[in-house]
């Protein structure tokens, strides 16, 4: 049977009293396997495990509950060992790496911001900024004889106009909240958001942080801010140079 | 198996946190962030396309443009006497179901996009290439035969 694996923790982890229930139906209890200095959160892992959403809830509650009582360097979703062997060996042969990394992410968390723009007053600054798109939207509004060609042309000058704006507020944001946080990393590309930062934030500043979002959502009211975390350190488990590298 | 956006699942797992975070706001991370090691296999994500339908994609097409200039005549600069009623609305709310009608093509798109990004992510294991090739009943009697054999 394999084994999955949720977190590598040290091995003097407080993992908690109460008994932890990982993947699978019903789930199966989380253990602690040992090596050295450093321990990885693993369980049986069911058969056929896919991606479901009750098994991704399992995932992100065992790390989160470990990530409440001390450093965790958190699994992607759905790493499977051949065996607790296998989980031990990569303890006993990559251990200082981790154990380093876990030591620079105590006491950390990490906040997931996305963004997206209230569109109607993004859309009103453009139109009403910038004269020829003023009178485009007058024109196409009317109708008349050539109203499908322009429409296009004012789509296209607006959708310029909105990538543009789109651009400003992702540097905006990130430059507003860096420097409240000691690391941030892009997030996956989302469809719908004009930006996705993770930022590690020291556990003591998580409310500054908070408070900068909220400020900085006041202040630009063509923003929607959604701010997610405390989070288990997802985007961090590498070092900035290791990531870069 | 897809993952129902609408429904938000209180998934915050710490304590005093971020209070309406839920596992959908974040599964991105949880499926594309995190450690992960090459000896390790990672389980298929096939069927996890479905990550956000609302989405509002900038891309340069023809449905973008027609869905900003639709977007721009609805809006109401002069917010004065000259303000439309009526009729005009009602065409102005069935543009903008058509105008979104359009935009799925894009919209699914995206979702193929990201399932194309996790895909590669996937692709340094060639173990998770054969399980992603075979059908999901096919999957589950490899996996087995494969736990007979050890």
């Amino acid at each position: 049977m394999s084994t999955y694996v949720y977190a590598i923790v040290r091995a003097d982890h407080p993992f908690g009293s109460e008994e932890l229930l990982g993947v699978g139906e019903p789930g199966a209890p989380v253990r602690l396997l040992t090596k050295g200095a450093l321990a990885a959160a693993v369980s049986d892992a069911p058969e056929g495990l896919r991606a479901k959403r009750r098994d991704l809830l399992a995932h992100q509650k065992v790390i989160g509950t470990l990530s409440d009582c001390g450093p965790v360097l958190p699994m992607r979703f759905g790493s499977l060992s051949p065996h607790d062997d296998a989980v031990r060996m990569v303890l006993a042969e990559r251990g200082g790496q981790y154990a380093e990394r876990l030591r620079e992410l105590e006491g950390r968390v990490e906040f997931n911001v996305k963004a997206t723009h209230r569109e109607d007053i993004v859309l009103r600054r453009i139109v009403s900024g910038d004269q020829r798109i003023r009178e485009l939207n007058a024109r196409t509004r009317a109708g008349g004889a050539n109203a499908q060609q322009e429409r296009l042309r004012l789509g296209e000058l607006v959708a310029a106009g909105v990538r543009e704006q789109e651009t400003r507020d992702s540097a905006l944001i990130r430059e507003s909240l860096r420097p409240l946080a000691e690391a941030d990393s892009p997030g996956p590309e989302m469809g719908d958001c004009l930006c996705n930062f993770s930022f590690l934030v020291d556990s003591s500043a998580a409310e500054d942080f908070r408070a900068a979002v909220s400020r900085l959502e006041k202040e630009h009211e063509h923003l929607e801010l959604s701010l997610h975390g405390p989070l288990p350190p997802y985007s961090f488990v590498e070092s900035a140079q290791q990531r870069s590298a | 198996m897809s993952i129902v956006p609408e429904q938000s699942y209180a998934a915050d797992t710490r304590s005093g946190g971020g209070g309406s975070s839920s596992l959908y706001d974040v599964l991105e991370l949880v499926l594309d962030r995190g450690l992960v090691i090459d000896v390790f296999v990672r389980v298929s994500l096939v069927g996890i396309e479905i990550l956000k339908i609302d989405a509002r994609i900038v891309v340069a097409s023809v449905d973008t443009y027609l869905r900003f200039a639709e977007a721009c005549n609805r809006l109401d600069l002069e917010s004065g006497p000259n303000k439309s009623t009526g009729l005009p609305e009602l065409v102005g709310d069935m543009t903008e179901s058509g105008a979104r009608g359009k935009t799925k093509g894009a919209l699914s798109g995206a979702a193929q996009t990201v399932a194309d990004s996790f895909r590669e992510a996937r692709e340094g294991s060639s173990d998770d290439k054969d399980k992603e090739t075979s059908r999901p009943r096919a999957r589950r009697t490899s996996t087995r035969r494969k736990e007979e054999s050890e």
